[in-house]
């Protein structure tokens, strides 16, 4: 019963995610369906319209530092689905689902967080959600 | 005294029962700001309570969930997934229109850095692409001469006049009211009367010219001649259903409907995340995100 209730709530804030991620912008600049997951260390988190926006350290298998750009819906849309405006602290250690840009520059849009207390946040799958009413 | 005792156990259950609603809600609403609720239980023959007449006042949200009146992929009942069935009945002009604006939702969608939607220079979005844009929370309010809806994106507000006054006629330039010529304007000229106790018709004329708005987000047009009739229908004292015809001659050959959307009400004390359209955050974004991410190439 447990699972199904998790199965239930995640299918439900990838059905919020997914449909209000097309909200802004399109998905033409984004390699729809590929997901990347970063581990790194929070640069800065910004709580803002039109996206919140999460900058993110994540060391490469060559030793060097990227930093990733990764964007989140309006904070109108994620704050039902638990993101916060202290949801990302410089320096938390945090892993984060993106789908990435098609042009191959560290940026996408966030799928899923695990924060650095632990806390889940948002969908690892976004085809796992239904689809929307409106299509 | 019998009676008192079970008064005072009657009240305590009942003192009981709100204190556990009351800390349910504080759940959902810390320091009393209360968050909306996506999760409600569907209207069933139980729960269904009946329509109050002639009002439609309330806090309003798509009754399909948050994503239901996001509406990025077009109006709802003609969505722009390049399937026959949804093809527009566009005139030449239309037609030519259309494809001159570069959207960035839809079956034709173009890069953040190659569209012209006016959106992204935080252009009012007008009527009747407030009604299809990002619809959430909507509140309604009315009196005896008008019903005021407050959109959510952008802190919008419109006013429909129920006081009897003739909806203006659509003229070159403007609309004529009453034999005075007005300007164009991003909400039109909208007048309402209640057809029956449960359902409200909206008449909407002067709207903006077509080269300053967009019907939906994925660049089908509108023009200044358009007429739109949009139709709330309370079916019960939860649910409305907000439907549009629009009626354009210059850009479509003949009406069309764009939406049904059934609504549902919500908790009047919930709180509206600001969803603002503001130049300084869409230019950071932009300079943060936007223009790398649609860029031809890794840097």
């Amino acid at each position: 019963m447990k699972s199904v209730r998790v199965i239930v709530l995640v299918a439900a804030i990838g059905f919020v995610l997914s449909a209000s991620a097309r909200a802004h912008h399109g998905a033409a600049a984004f390699d729809v369906g590929k997901k990347v997951v970063l581990k790194g260390t929070v640069a800065g988190w910004i709580y803002s319209n039109p996206h919140c926006l999460l900058s993110l350290d994540v060391m490469g298998e060559d030793g060097k530092v990227v930093r990733w750009m990764a964007e989140g819906q309006a904070p109108n849309v994620v704050y039902p689905v638990g993101y916060r405006k202290d949801s990302f602290n410089f320096g938390d250690q945090v892993t984060v689902t993106v789908e990435p840009v098609k042009n191959g520059r560290p940026m996408g849009r966030i799928l899923a967080a695990v924060l650095a207390d632990g806390t889940t946040l948002g969908v690892a799958n976004s085809s796992g959600a239904p689809p929307s009413p409106q299509q | 005294m019998p009676n008192r005792v079970l008064v005072v156990i009657i009240g305590l259950l009942v003192g009981v029962v709100a204190l556990a609603v009351d800390l349910t809600a504080q759940n959902n609403s810390p320091g009393g700001w209360r968050a909306p609720d996506w999760n409600k239980p569907p209207i069933t023959a139980a729960n269904r309570e009946p329509a109050p007449r002639r009002n439609l006042a309330g806090m309003w949200a798509p009754a399909d969930g948050a994503g239901a009146g996001t509406q990025a992929q077009g109006v709802p009942s003609k969505p722009n997934n390049g399937r026959p069935e949804n093809e527009l009945p566009y005139t030449p002009y239309g037609l030519q229109l259309y494809k001159s604006h570069h959207a960035l939702e839809g079956f034709d969608a173009v890069l953040p850095t190659e569209d012209n939607d006016p959106r992204n220079r935080c252009e009012p979005l007008g009527v009747p692409r407030y009604n299809h844009y990002n619809v959430r929370l909507t509140q309604i309010f009315q009196d005896a001469y008008k019903v005021a809806m407050l959109y959510h994106y952008d802190n919008r507000w419109r006013v429909i006049w129920t006081d009897g006054r003739q909806l203006p006629k659509v003229v070159d330039g403007g609309v004529d009211v009453g034999g005075e010529i007005r300007e164009p304007r991003f909400f039109g000229y909208s007048v309402g009367r209640w057809v029956d106790d449960y359902t409200f018709e909206v008449q909407t004329v002067g709207v903006m010219p077509d080269d300053r708005v967009w019907l939906d987000s994925t660049g089908r047009p509108i023009s200044e001649k358009a007429h739109i009739t949009e139709t709330f229908r309370r079916v019960d004292a939860d649910t409305l259903v907000w439907s549009e015809t629009i009626d354009d001659p210059k850009i479509y050959t003949r009406p069309w409907e764009t939406m049904r959307l059934p609504l549902r009400l919500h908790d009047p004390r919930t709180d509206v995340q600001e969803y603002y359209c503001s130049p300084s955050e869409q230019e950071n974004y932009n300079k943060l995100f936007g223009s790398g991410a649609s860029s031809k190439g890794a840097p």
